[in-house]
């Protein structure tokens, strides 16, 4: 093993303030902790050994063979899997679309309606205070309980949209039966149910912001669009950040509100990356669940990277 | 006690890291097999007593195994069953995983095709060639839970996936229930039409639901009994020219649907029923119960549709025989578990569970007193297909081929749907 000459020079020649042994100094330093104090973090380290990290290393194992789930044998496939999902299964890719647009979607409407709501919202009137109740409502429901909510709306025959639209004289149509609609319908149950939560972050946003930001732009004729544009977006910045990674994932895994929604399982036009997987691996494909688990779980990193890149939530370098 | 270095400690850390890594490198397919290895083999035998876990999917009847397990824990003293129910949907995705540790389940019912299939694949099932129960079915319903030499399971209900009718209805439009071909079956639709009725609720939203009509669909459509599985394997295409007939003739009942029938889940199909606004309700006679309890009055038939256009079809109707009773081979109670399906399997208790339940069941010698069992009772005796959605394995294809069928009925062309279907067939052969 070669060493590199500086590193050996440096060794030779400490600098004159340097001890000649550096675990003396540590020994001596006034910082120094009880070392039993290192096995405070052991429950916790061995919880997320065994539910995360394991599970994880797990899920690449698997992801690289054609385990069924349940028997003793099984054959290693390589790549196989992850080049199936890209390439031969298109109702893979079919997920991964309807995916994407309903993250888009959900991400740019339920970011815009809670920072209007936040904006009307903002002051600690006693008006305001029972409507952000009212709006943060749908939040504490369950998911299924918003997907079963909905599912009755949506109802063609006897729901609520239908029934009001008749009364006007329109037919809305089959809402969740119409697969091109399907998806839309879906995110506005979502946009509905989590607006609420979005909102009471981008208040506590607004109300950081100093009054007298807003009173000297005044002063200097701003109008409402130039404070906005100038204060309020800029100073809500780090709560934009919150709630579009926050509805990102979120938006990635509605798993329970499709299911509860769609059915189990949901048909194609309603199909996205978590239910595909809880289809395929309900399919006896285990392998083949894992490997894209593990595509989602990248996807899920790069677009909450690229969001915050594109939107410059963040500066570069962190 | 002694104090430990940070070194120490550091290593603890690392070597309770490097563990979880080993732990999680351990092989996909070093679990436990419960009796996979042997083969199958009977319960054990041994005193009835203990706890019985009873898995099984349908909440509907958990009001009637409660009353069968009262008498079963009077007959045998110490032994207590408790009903581990789950939605069908989890059942289907969940229950192997589930009962394979044997904490739960150790008596249990599956579905037919694919989970009895991975159920057997997997070594769940014990043997019950040899039981007390397999003598009191009808040996030609015990073959949905064979494997070779093996009975497996014990499919307990007998139900018809074919469209209800509101005799009523029927009587007012003079609509006869027993077309004699398809255009008779349009001719009867036509004429419930004109009475001011939607001829067939159809809940095209459900897909486990509304992909029932296909079991009668493709009954007589088919060139071959085993068609599903053959679609499954690749021997036969949904782009065929008898699949394409079959698409057509889903065609021709889009008027007969309630309107905006994708987007109708099964408890408003229900509803259009039971309210009388709708002739017929195209999921099955497992329904019976659920449309008596929202109010259904009138008198309840089923109505076979008939696809042949001369009248000479192989089948008068579908069936289904499900819920396929088995004992958990990794069960710690199998003489208890196998006691339980003992007494389930009795005529007089499945007696009891088809009445309440508004569903025959495969045991032999039972006497229907529920009205409406007792009116589908001739189904019983007619030469009716054996549920065919139940053939395919692979659920992603039987998916597919059905939402082949919900398409044409949205709109688009046979031919399209034939081949969407096609390619998700493809890329699973």
């Amino acid at each position: 093993m070669s060493i590199h000459p500086g590193t050996a020079a440096k060794r030779k020649a400490p600098d004159s303030h340097t001890p000649a042994n550096p675990a003396k100094v540590r020994r001596r330093s006034p910082t120094r902790v009880n070392p039993a104090l290192y096995l405070f973090p052991l429950p916790a380290v061995a919880v997320i050994a065994f539910f995360l990290v394991m599970p994880t290393l797990q899920a690449f194992q698997y992801a690289i063979t054609d385990w069924n789930g349940f028997s003793a044998a099984f054959n290693y496939v390589g790549l196989d899997n992850f080049i199936r999902a890209f390439t031969k299964d298109s109702l893979f890719t079919n997920a991964l679309t309807n995916n994407l647009k309903f993250v888009l979607l959900v991400v740019i409407a339920q970011t815009a309606f809670s920072l209007v709501l936040a904006l009307l919202l903002t002051k600690n009137s006693r008006g305001s205070i029972l409507l952000r109740a009212l709006f943060f409502f749908p939040t504490i429901l369950s998911s299924v309980s918003v997907a079963f909510i909905w599912k009755f709306i949506y109802d063609p025959n006897f729901g609520l949209a239908n029934t009001v639209l008749r009364t006007v004289g329109v037919d809305g149509g089959a809402y969740l039966g119409n697969d091109a609609q399907a998806l839309y319908w879906v995110a506005v149950t979502q946009v509905w149910f989590h607006s609420g939560q979005m909102m009471v972050v981008y208040i506590a946003g607004l109300q950081a912001i100093p009054k007298e930001l807003y009173e000297a732009a005044e002063m200097d004729g701003a109008n409402k669009w130039q404070q906005f544009k100038s204060i309020t977006w800029p100073f809500v910045a780090p709560a934009t950040s919150i709630v579009v990674a926050y509805t990102t994932v979120q938006s990635f895994k509605a798993f329970d509100l499709i299911l509860g929604i769609a059915g189990n399982p949901p048909k194609a036009a309603l199909d996205i990356l978590s239910t595909r997987i809880y289809s395929t691996f309900a399919n006896s494909e285990f392998g083949y669940a894992a490997a894209q688990s593990i595509i989602f779980m990248a996807m899920i990193a790069l677009v909450t990277w690229l969001q915050r890149r594109l939107l410059r939530l963040t500066p570069k370098g962190d | 006690m002694s104090q430990i270095s940070r070194r120490q400690a550091v290593a603890l850390l690392g070597a309770m890291g490097f563990g979880a890594a080993a732990a999680a490198c351990a092989g996909p397919g070093g679990s436990t097999k419960p009796g996979g290895a042997t083969g199958p083999a009977a319960p054990s035998t041994g005193a009835v007593t203990g706890k019985v876990s009873f898995a099984h999917w349908r909440g509907e009847d958990k009001a009637v195994f409660d009353e069968l397990i009262k008498r079963f824990t009077a007959k045998h003293d110490g032994v207590e069953v408790a009903q581990d129910i789950s939605t069908s949907n989890d059942y289907n995705a969940q229950a192997l995983q589930k009962l394979r540790g044997g904490a739960i389940g150790d008596a249990f019912a599956t579905f037919r095709g694919a989970q009895f299939k991975n159920f057997t694949e997997a070594g769940i099932y014990t043997d019950l060639k040899d039981s007390q129960a397999v003598k009191n079915y009808q040996k030609g319903l015990l073959s949905a839970g064979q494997n070779g030499d093996s009975q497996l399971g014990l499919p307990y209900q007998v139900v018809f996936p074919m469209p209800m009718a509101n005799l009523d209805l029927f009587d007012k439009a003079g609509a006869d229930t027993a077309p004699k071909n398809w255009d008779a079956f349009l001719g009867m639709c036509e004429k419930l039409a004109a009475a001011g009725v939607i001829p067939i609720s159809w809940p095209g939203g459900d897909v486990g639901n509304g992909g029932q009509l296909f079991n009668c669909m493709i009954a007589n459509n088919a060139p071959v009994d085993d068609m599903c599985a053959q679609i499954e394997q690749g021997k036969l295409k949904c782009t065929d020219d008898w699949f394409i007939r079959m698409l057509n003739q889903y065609k021709d009942l889009k008027p007969f649907v309630q309107p905006n029938a994708t987007g109708t889940a099964v408890e408003p199909a229900q509803n259009l029923f039971s309210q009388g606004k709708a002739a017929m309700l195209a999921t099955g006679s497992y329904h019976l119960a659920a449309v008596r309890s929202l109010g259904a009055k009138f008198p309840i038939d089923l109505v076979f549709p008939n696809t042949t256009s001369d009248g000479k079809g192989k089948y008068e109707g579908a069936y289904n025989a499900t819920f396929i009773l088995g004992v958990n081979s990794a069960s710690k109670n199998q003489a208890a578990a196998a006691a339980w399906i003992d007494f389930l399997s009795e005529p007089e208790n499945a007696g009891y569970y088809a009445n309440q339940t508004a569903q025959h069941v495969s045991v032999d010698k039972v006497e229907y007193t529920n009205p409406d069992l007792k009116r589908l009772s001739p189904w019983l005796q007619k030469k009716t297909a054996l549920a065919a959605r139940f053939q395919f394995n692979n659920l992603d294809v039987r998916n597919a081929v059905e939402a082949s069928a919900t398409a044409v009925i949205s709109g688009t062309s046979p031919e399209q749907a034939a081949a969407a279907a096609q390619k998700i067939v493809d890329e699973r052969l």
